[in-house]
């Protein structure tokens, strides 16, 4: 397998937009697709649904409701800011195992996990003065999340387990445990339906409009903390040196093994936190239906991202306003949630042929850098070029 | 004759729910049920009394409904899908009836979660978008729409399946669990509306016993797969169902068990994962019967059930029309909750200026339950299946029939 020596200067020569469209063309190109991909399948479905009358426009209706959703005013900006949050954690998570060579498919049962913990620590000290309480599920919350990413990567440094066998199997321990826990010993007592206390002064302060918590700024923090982590420290250096080659890091004096763990424990504790800002953010006491698909979710959003701390940003945010916007498309255009699914996963699908896009668009495809290269050999194909 | 044809899922509409109300001498408009206390049990014995106060007005006739034309209606489901065949559904349905009754033309719009963080945001969305009516369906929604009926006073907010009520005095959720707050002041524009599944699981009970001894070769088993023993109203439906089959065979075996123990996509969305868990049942348990109470996943039990050549008994609506025909091959009869008719009711009555604040209890007596026609299946049954029927159904409206556990009533124990 050829590796890209991407570690390397870049090329010299080309201008800044040159090099911003090398950067941007493939997620800005895979989603206009999808776009059109939605409106085609809003047509279609309109001609095999009887009963409606045909509206040739629906899916600009759609997607103006969408637009409007998510943009349209101070509460749904912030409604798209409070989606945008926890991906932001769970890209960032997801990102930051792809740097390392690993696939973290996990970030679901440690986003369950970590809200877990948040929702323990934060019930526990509901009457606790607000800063004390809500620092404590903070990070209740991230090392509960990062005790689920422990797990598969010890069991990868020392047995070879493989990571996305063992994630996914962490996932459904995590949904049991969750379900086990609520209707069991954090269940209130009283209540006819399994639901926990409320995390009462471990609630996140409200700080921007009437839903906007804290977490956003968290989130913020957290996407800066990671960039620095990978790109100005030896950890992360190492981190992306095992992720590009780890036969030639561990020939360069690196341990891959420990780094395996550090690595899916860090991660583990970035979704945990995704968990923690869900649970203290929004919910403030967890159901048993509390699920999500925010981990799922985040790694589109890697993938969209080309696990560039920044560039989770922008892809949490793109897919953070297609749920903010989901409720009104659905009240003005009467097209049901469904079509965010089938946009995310037309973007993933993209994504996937993105070095056919490139091709098409003439793009080199060198400036992929190991990000990518790492992503795609997780996910089992080859990259070409 | 208590089982009744009833076009839901198929016909629904306006007229068919007048009729259904006013064919039927017990139908009591739910305004004058107002009970003003929340029960403290959701099982249908206790709150006997919430309906009692009600025959006053049963003699009206076909009830004209006050017209509210202008009335913006908006329904937020559970998470999962709006063509459910269930509880989603028929609750938007009974949303839409209720529209059209009071002269809404405008369609009634729905917002679907994708998962539990979503509840509160997609209830200000139609917050935000000034809408007058709010529907929730579901147990799950219960702490997003009671705060939002706090916050928003003069939206009405109508809860499907929220009982019992807790609020604080202030009028807020009260997570605590203490229930000191009088629904009727305190928050008195919004209502839960809650449904004896138990009583219908009793009238399943029955024909599936009168099943069980008809079957070519009884093996004296009957057999109930619920979605998750987390959900109160499907083990109220399973313990009924044991109620109501040894009332008329004391010495049948039910056996019971459940997809799953959480609220996964296991529990209420998977027929292809009802299907497998129901064939092993099948093979452990030797059912001549089998209900499912599990939703999608269910429909998946009735599929096994189906291709093992023995009974099934639909939930929640009439599975028989639901489903159609090749599902519903060997469906006997439904234990069916009228959710669109309790639905439909409550915003009749927000038109009509009457819905109380606080629970609405649907039970025998105010036409909330029954037992779905046998349709094709009739020539099973004998005279004496209807007679039983009729007289469990009498005994439930004069409130004495007990069909639900005194202690444990949608509590799963194992």
């Amino acid at each position: 397998m050829t590796k890209r020596s991407s570690l390397a200067p870049n090329r010299p020569g080309p201008s800044k937009v040159a090099r911003a469209w090398e950067i941007l063309a493939v997620p800005v190109v895979v989603t206009l697709l999808s776009l059109l991909v939605g409106a085609v399948v809003i047509l279609g479905s309109e001609l095999i649904v009887t009963g409606r009358k045909f509206d040739p426009f629906l899916w600009f209706t759609a997607y103006a409701a969408l637009v409007q959703g998510a943009f349209g005013g101070t509460d749904a900006i912030v409604s798209t800011l409070v989606y945008t949050t926890p991906l932001v954690f769970g890209g960032l998570a997801v990102a930051f195992g792809f740097k390392a060579g690993l696939f973290n498919i996990g970030a679901q049962g440690q986003f369950l996990v970590g809200a877990l913990g948040a929702v323990i620590v934060g019930v526990a000290l509901a009457d606790a003065p607000a800063p004390i309480a809500i620092v404590a599920a903070t990070m209740a919350g991230i090392i509960a999340g990062g005790l689920w990413g422990f797990i598969p990567g010890f069991l990868k440094a020392v047995s070879g387990a493989h990571e996305v066998v063992s994630t996914i199997m962490l996932n459904y321990v995590a949904v049991q445990l969750l379900a086990a826990l609520v209707s069991g010993p954090l269940k209130v007592p009283k209540s006819p339906s399994p639901v926990t206390y409320d995390v009462g002064n471990a609630a996140y302060p409200i700080v921007i409009g009437g839903t906007g918590h804290i977490g956003i700024i968290l989130a913020i923090v957290a996407a800066g903390f990671v960039w620095w982590l990978l790109f100005r420290t030896t950890w992360g250096f190492e981190i992306r040196s095992v992720g590009a080659n780890p036969d030639a890091a561990r020939y360069a004096g690196m341990r891959p093994k420990l780094l395996t763990i550090a690595t899916m424990t860090f991660s583990g504790g970035l979704a945990g936190l995704a968990g923690t800002s869900v649970l203290l953010g929004v919910t403030h006491s967890m159901t048993s239906a509390f699920g999500t698909t925010v981990g799922f979710d985040s790694i589109a959003v890697a993938l969209l991202a080309r696990s560039n701390p920044i560039g989770v940003v922008a892809a949490a945010l793109l897919f953070g306003s297609m749920r903010a916007g989901a409720g009104l498309m659905q009240i003005n255009a009467g097209i049901p949630v469904e079509l965010v699914d089938v946009l995310q996963a037309t973007i993933l699908l993209f994504l996937v042929a993105s070095p056919v896009l490139r091709r098409v668009l003439r793009l080199r495809g060198v400036q992929a850098g190991i990000a990518e290269t790492a992503a795609t050999n997780a996910l089992g194909t080859e990259p070409t070029d | 004759m208590r089982i009744r044809t009833r076009g839901f899922g198929v016909l629904a509409g306006f007229a068919l729910i007048v009729s259904a109300c006013s064919s039927s001498a017990t139908a009591v408009p739910i305004a004058t049920a107002a009970p003003t206390t929340a029960p403290t049990t959701a099982a249908s014995t206790a709150p006997a009394a919430t309906a009692s106060a009600a025959p006053s007005s049963a003699a009206t006739p076909a009830p004209s409904f006050a017209q509210m034309p202008n009335l913006k209606i908006g329904v937020v489901t559970d998470i999962g899908t709006l063509d459910d065949k269930g509880y989603n559904e028929f609750s938007f349905k009974g949303a839409q009836d209720g529209a059209i009754a009071i002269g809404v033309t405008d369609p009634v719009p729905s917002i679907v979660p994708k998962d539990a963080s979503e509840y509160a945001a997609d209830i200000q969305q139609f917050v935000s978008q000034k809408y007058d009516v709010i529907v929730t369906v579901g147990f799950n929604l219960t702490a997003a729409t009671v705060s939002a009926a706090h916050a928003n006073p003069k939206i009405r907010f109508v809860g499907v399946d929220q009982s019992p009520e807790c609020i604080t005095p202030a009028g807020a959720n009260d997570a605590a669990f203490a229930c000191k707050g009088v629904p009727a002041t305190a928050l008195p524009n919004y209502t839960s509306l809650y449904f004896a599944e138990d009583q219908a699981g009793y009238l399943a009970g029955i024909v599936a016993a009168y099943a069980d001894k008809g079957a070519p070769t009884p093996t004296g088993v009957i057999g109930a797969i619920g979605g998750t023993t987390l959900c109160a109203p499907c083990v109220r439906y399973i313990q009924g169902y044991g109620l109501g089959a040894k009332s008329v065979n004391p010495a049948i075996v039910v056996k019971s068990a459940y997809v799953t123990h959480d609220f996964s996509n296991a529990a209420f969305n998977d027929p292809a994962g009802g299907k497998a868990f129901a064939q092993t049942f099948i093979q452990a348990n030797k059912p001549d019967v089998l209900f499912q109470v599990a939703g999608k996943t269910g429909n998946g039990v009735i599929e096994a059930a189906c291709a093992a050549n023995i009974y099934g008994i639909g939930v929640d609506v009439d599975q028989w029309l639901s489903l159609g025909a090749p599902a519903n091959a060997c469906i006997i009869t439904s234990a069916e909750k009228h959710v669109e008719s309790a639905v439909a009711q409550a915003i009749e009555s927000i038109a009509g200026g009457t819905l109380a604040a606080g629970d609405i209890l649907f039970n025998a007596k105010n036409d909330g339950i029954s037992a779905a026609d046998f349709h094709d299946k009739a020539s099973l049954f004998g005279p004496a299946v209807t007679t039983a029927l009729q007289t469990a159904l009498a005994a439930m409206q004069a409130g004495t029939l007990q069909t639900c556990p005194t202690t444990g009533c949608g509590v799963y124990a194992p």
